[in-house]
């Protein structure tokens, strides 16, 4: 058999993940993420009433599709694939259209203020080109974060998928997220439209 | 689905694509629905038209030589906008729109100059002053005036007409294209959608070219006098608003009839726009005042009749469709994607500056098309003891 090239993702075992956002943090640092904005993030809902109430948690961040609306969306191919699967963005040629903030459906894409170019998660490629982990994988203090490649049959990542019952966000887009959740609440895992303008009234 | 969940801690995602965004689509669309109204003459050969075919053209490329100012001015990285010339990416509908924002205007300028060039000779030749080294220079030492040339000059104005009218539709086709291409967001992503901005587009060029018709016969033309002529003329292009008035509110009730039956993203736009907050701006500014009072003021026998009226319905198209480009470029990026609240937007000062600078520029170009350039014929012998 030739071996299968090689696919970076990452599984999100959301029953060890203890809300604690030291992967915010630790993403922030090693990336010089500026204030206000996010490459990778901790959403966290409250399910239930007391006493039978439980809180479920989400770390969000790049799903480096492999159909990616963003990819489809740049106009200046300054979003590009590399061989291994991740979705990156050339900053030196970004002209800041934006587009690509409108059609990712994941929220995984804002504006570097100090930059001012898109920005988003790049599973910390500047260190797995190195041989190391991401950032928020080696920090994980649960360790929920899993990274590797997809495509080897004997890495973590792939045993996982195999193993357990995965989830995506929002299959029905066909984006092909290479981010897969285990034991992902289907509450937290899109938007919420039942009360959209509670901040409002 | 479970209600009772309550939502601890996310990342706010602000609307990214703002009020210069809208505006530029307000700016295409007058300049595509203005050149459809320009080729009725000259391409499609209805004859009663022909008057505003220069008018038209002239507002055609004045608004997009305007409107792509817009755009660039969004660019977190402006200087980097001639990339796009370059970079291309065959999936993206902006790479579609670079070319077509290029070819359009310049189409339109050459078709336009040869609906001038008969005007630009004679005057070269029977003026004095000012205006005959304007008209001399402008058309560019072709000077013949003989039967033969002028045919000519129809005939290559109505081939540049022929293909001016798909690039005009394409132009605003591809901006409805830029957002229903989006399959994140549940209001733009449908296929009425680039029809929707065509129809939209139609109704606020017919306003704003009767709106600059009557300002200009009245204070620029050399007659400067709205003759019944050029009145009957008003009243018949109102009539045609009333109908792009039809069409387009045809279309955006089945839009929002098949919003309202979507999936849960579009159901919540769908009530949003129907009875939450945006109600106020869809219900009331685009639907109510920028189609319904227009279509009323155009229907009755007494009001259609009256240039008043139409003037003022006019107005109302125009604050329909600039209602219309902000509720669904703005609107259609506050419904969550990730969220359980609308994505806030407030627009940044700067751009609010922006958009009043270009439509500064954009009011003294048209004065100055109109003010000099032979759109309703030559001025008489008045202009020679007048200058
Ligand atoms: S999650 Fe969004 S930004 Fe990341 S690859 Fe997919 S579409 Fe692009
Ligand atoms: S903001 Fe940058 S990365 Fe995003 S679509 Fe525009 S040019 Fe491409």
């Amino acid at each position: 058999m030739t071996e299968k090239k090689r696919r970076w993702a990452m599984v999100i075992d959301l029953r060890k993940c203890v809300g604690c956002n030291a992967c915010t943090v630790s993403c922030k640092i090693e990336n010089n993420v500026p204030e206000g904005v996010y490459r990778t993030w901790v959403k966290e809902i409250e399910k239930g009433d007391y006493p039978q109430v439980t809180r479920f948690r989400l770390p969000r961040l790049c799903n480096h599709c492999d159909n990616a609306p963003c990819l489809a969306a740049c106009p200046v191919q300054a979003t590009y694939r590399t061989e291994d699967g991740a979705i990156l963005i050339d900053y030196d040629h970004c002209i800041g259209c934006k587009y690509c903030m409108a059609a990712c459906p994941y929220d995984a894409r804002f504006i570097n203020p100090v930059r001012k170019t898109a920005e988003k998660c790049t599973f910390c490629y500047h260190r797995v080109e190195e041989g190391l982990l991401p950032a928020c994988v080696t920090t994980c203090v649960g360790g929920a974060r899993v990274f590797g490649n997809i495509n080897d049959p004997e890495s973590l990542v792939a045993k996982l998928v195999a193993n357990n019952p995965v989830q995506v966000l929002k299959p029905e887009m066909n984006t092909q997220p290479y981010v897969f959740y285990i034991g992902a609440d289907q509450n937290i895992m899109g938007a919420r439209y039942d009360n959209l303008e509670k901040g409002e009234q | 689905m479970v209600s009772n969940v309550t939502y601890l801690a996310n990342v706010v995602h602000p609307v990214q694509l703002g009020i210069l965004i809208s505006i530029y689509f307000f700016y295409t669309g007058l300049s595509a629905g203005s050149f459809v109204l320009s080729s009725l003459g000259t391409v499609f050969g209805i004859q009663k038209y022909k008057p505003i075919a220069k008018a038209g053209v002239i507002m055609a490329v004045a608004l997009l030589a305007i409107a792509p100012l817009h755009l660039i001015g969004d660019l977190e990285q402006p200087q980097r906008f001639y990339t796009l010339f370059f970079r291309l990416n065959p999936h993206s509908a902006i790479s579609y729109g670079t070319f077509l924002l290029t070819l359009y205007p310049l189409n339109s300028l050459i078709y336009g100059w040869f609906l001038f060039r008969r005007d630009f000779a004679t005057g070269a030749q029977e003026l004095t002053g000012f205006r005959r080294v304007l008209y001399k220079f402008l058309s560019f030492g072709k000077m013949d005036l003989s039967k033969a040339a002028l045919a000519k000059d129809a005939k290559i104005a109505k081939f540049l007409g022929t293909l001016g009218v798909p690039l005009a539709l394409m132009v605003h086709g591809y901006t409805g294209f830029i957002l229903a291409d989006i399959q994140a967001r549940a209001l733009w992503h449908t296929g009425l959608m680039p029809l929707i901005f065509l129809m939209s587009a139609m109704v606020s060029g017919t306003g704003l070219l009767i709106l600059v018709l009557m300002f200009s016969q009245r204070f620029l033309s050399p007659e400067r006098t709205i003759t019944p002529e050029r009145k009957s003329l008003l009243l018949d292009i109102a009539q045609l608003m009333m109908w792009f008035i039809v069409v387009d509110a045809t279309l955006m009730v089945i839009d929002f009839i098949m919003l309202y039956f979507d999936n849960v993203a579009g159901h919540a736009a769908a009530k949003l726009f129907l009875y939450g907050s945006h109600r106020t701006m869809f219900l009331g500014v685009e639907v109510g005042l920028g189609l319904l009072i227009p279509f009323i003021i155009t229907l009755l026998p007494k009001t259609r009749k009256s240039l008043g009226w139409i003037g003022f319905a006019s107005v109302l198209t125009l604050i329909g469709v600039i209602a219309m480009r902000i509720n669904f470029v703005i609107g259609g990026q506050q419904i969550p994607l990730s969220a359980d609240t609308l994505n806030p937007y407030t627009a940044d000062p700067k751009h609010l500056i922006m958009i009043g600078i270009f439509a500064l520029l954009e009011i003294t170009i048209l004065y100055l098309a109109f003010r000099f350039l032979p759109v309703y014929g030559l001025p008489k012998e008045k202009v020679q003891t007048e200058l």
